[in-house]
């Protein structure tokens, strides 16, 4: 055989070779995503997603989709402007969430004993999937970025709410009322981690009473919705194969 | 030549895996916390602790302990550390092998993080659940905001039993019992595995056609239009609408089950109510002070003055959790960690009774291994050469009063 001729030899062999391809690629992004995504993730969302007891309904609200948007956005824009795939964003959340999993069973419940009730991760498919499907829709990355992130921000709240629901009931401890969140927190000893390290509840918005998760969300998916733009030209600019042509 | 280099070579590489490799085998254990390695003037001229009492020293599974003793408030808090203004009372012990079921400091709670007062001295508590078996260093530590961890001594305790009979029974304000251990994990099982198979779905739907290479050449063949049909939008479409509508189901079903939730607690506790201590009748001018390097031993002159109706001894001098104490005048007898107890570490030139009125000047030494042990000899490194520490005094009825000092410190080299 020379240099020239192809190495399949049939259509058959070809649409083998090409599934074979798609799942090694699948399989590489997959991991490749889920360690640089969550080491990004840890680095710049850390505490709020580590600890039930920072998980708020302000600064948990307003930070978590933010820092989160941004390899969604970056993978999309590979995965769509290069192949026409709109799965870029659920893809990388699953990602995440599997290293997030890995993490805090093996490392926080396996090694340091944590109960997993206190360090569980904060769940982020459902923005993904709309994430994804406004981008299918609209084949447009300002819509997208408008609409999706937008919706992003909006959805991780009540997302997440179902498991973090049971964690807010109130409990009178020793003369004192908390949640069983905080209750957590102050129980399962964690000695590098003094109290007043836990920014929850800081901020100004106190003129919408208790209401404040739903303010917190829109400016969530509003600040989603720059940093989308953002990563989204570092994923075309990350994507693109200049470098290849002419050879 | 190059046959050698390229042998060398590859020995090299050999003996490095064979090093790593056996590198991964020795994993020793860590027993202590790093308190030796904070620096010697934070721990002398910050909190110091005393009076300290472990209740137990071995715990089973779901029994408690308790750690107890007061902390003096150096009135001399160093420049370079921030000032106790946000601090939070923790204890030190590898990870949650105890819970922390309660913490007080002048007898109110302590769950979050308290403002102290330069100069004052507190009483504090800490009630710990057993948890994990093992044998734990259970130190006392306050956490000071900018200022970093000041932790006090430590003692080994041990746990038996089996983790997992290990109970932590909570009533909420909504009249339900739940064990904390383990509620409401198989809820967050429950909706990460489903969220993860709705995800899992979707990208399903679009790895059963070829992924990449066909769309690669249609992309480049100019077909991209082609590549998104009618039904991959309605699919997703269908994917997008399900999700939301799924969000708000259970958004409204979670808060139909759990009506009553409260936000997450938080502030600053201020107006800790320090210990009155009785006015001191002793006062104590330091005169000079030496670090012998070559004799592990602090020697100071102090001028002792007798204010008081009753005649003293100096009976203790206490500096970062050492204790050295003159066995003439006191004796420990509340189970003190062996390794910061010097028994015989107090020498006194002349440790008769100061009578009331009377002023006396004397040649104190402190000496010990534990100068070395504990690393406080490296205060001579510090670019703040001073020491502090607290001098305890024994009147004829037994009763101990406490005195602070603060001095600079000279070393000695020869």
């Amino acid at each position: 055989m020379s240099a020239s001729q192809s190495a399949v030899r049939s259509r058959a062999e070809a649409v083998k070779v090409s599934r074979t391809f798609d799942w090694m690629i699948i399989f590489t992004l997959f991991f490749v995503i889920l360690g640089g995504y969550h080491v990004h993730f840890m680095l710049v969302a850390g505490d709020w997603d580590f600890w039930s007891d920072w998980k708020d309904r302000r600064l948990w609200v307003t930070v978590l989709p933010i820092m989160a948007i941004t390899f969604p956005a970056a993978v999309q824009a590979v995965l769509w402007w290069r192949y026409r795939i709109a799965f870029g964003a659920t893809l990388c959340i699953l990602g995440l969430l599997l290293g997030e999993w890995v993490n805090r069973y093996f490392n926080f419940w396996g090694w340091t004993y944590f109960p997993i009730n206190f360090v569980f991760p904060s769940q982020l498919i459902p923005g993904a999937i709309v994430l994804d499907v406004v981008l299918l829709v609209s084949g447009s990355m300002q819509l997208t970025a408008v609409v999706g992130g937008l919706a992003f921000g909006l959805l991780f709240y009540p997302g997440n709410w179902p498991m973090m629901a049971p964690l807010h009931l109130p409990v009178e401890y020793n003369g004192m009322m908390m949640t069983l969140a905080d209750l957590s927190g102050y129980h399962y000893v964690r000695t590098g981690m003094p109290e007043y390290i836990r920014m929850v509840e800081k901020g100004t918005l106190r003129t919408f009473g208790k209401d404040v998760a739903p303010v917190s969300a829109f400016f969530s998916g509003f600040v989603s919705i720059i940093v989308y733009f953002v990563w989204h030209f570092f994923g075309r600019w990350f994507g693109n194969t200049a470098f290849t042509t002419g050879s | 030549m190059k046959l050698i280099k390229d042998g060398m070579a590859k020995l090299s590489f050999v003996a490095l895996l064979v090093t790593v490799t056996a590198a991964m085998f020795y994993a020793p254990t860590a027993s202590a916390h790093g308190e030796k390695s904070q620096a010697a003037f934070m721990r002398m001229r910050t909190i110091h602790w005393y009076d300290l009492n472990w209740s137990k020293d071995t715990v089973p599974v779901n029994d408690t302990m308790t750690v107890t003793g007061k902390f003096h408030v150096f009135a001399g808090w160093p420049e370079t550390v921030a000032k106790p203004e946000v601090s939070f009372l923790n204890i030190g012990i590898p990870g949650p092998v105890f819970i922390r079921a309660g913490s007080w400091v002048g007898g109110q709670l302590v769950p979050r993080s308290v403002s102290l007062e330069l100069g004052e001295t507190y009483e504090f508590k800490v009630l710990l659940k057993a948890r994990r078996p093992g044998d734990w260093h259970v130190h006392s530590m306050m956490n000071v905001q900018d200022g970093g961890p000041i932790i006090g001594p430590g003692k080994w305790v041990t746990i038996t039993g089996s983790m997992s009979e290990f109970k932590n029974p909570i009533t909420t304000l909504t009249g339900q019992t739940i064990d904390l251990e383990n509620w409401n994990i198989g809820n967050i099982y429950f909706w990460h595995a489903f969220w993860y198979a709705i995800g899992l779905a979707y990208i399903g739907y679009w790895v059963r056609k070829p992924v990449f290479v066909p769309r690669l050449i249609a992309m480049d063949a100019g077909k991209a239009d082609t590549l998104i049909t009618a039904t991959d939008k309605k699919v997703g479409i269908g994917f997008a609408l399900a999700t939301m509508a799924i969000v708000a189901a259970t958004m409204q079903s979670t808060n139909e089950q759990y009506p009553i939730t409260t936000p997450l607690q938080a502030g600053l506790l201020r107006g800790m109510k320090p210990i009155e201590m009785p006015a001191r009748t002793v006062a104590v001018k330091v005169d000079s002070a030496t670090y012998r390097v070559p004799g592990r031993a602090m020697q100071m002159t102090l001028t002792i003055t007798n204010n008081g109706d009753s005649s003293v001894r100096l009976g203790e001098f206490m500096t970062a959790s050492v204790r050295f104490l003159d066995p003439a005048v006191h004796e420990d007898d509340t189970g003190y960690p062996d390794d910061l107890l010097a028994e015989e570490g107090l020498t006194v030139s002349d440790n008769s009774p100061i009578a009331p009125g009377q002023t006396r000047t004397v040649e104190v030494t402190a000496s010990d291994a534990a100068w070395e042990v504990y690393r406080l000899a490296d205060l001579i490194y510090d670019p703040d050469s001073r020491f502090a520490g607290l001098l305890f005094f024994t009147d004829e009825g037994g009763n101990r009063q406490m005195v602070t000092i603060d001095a600079p410190l000279i070393p000695s080299f020869i």
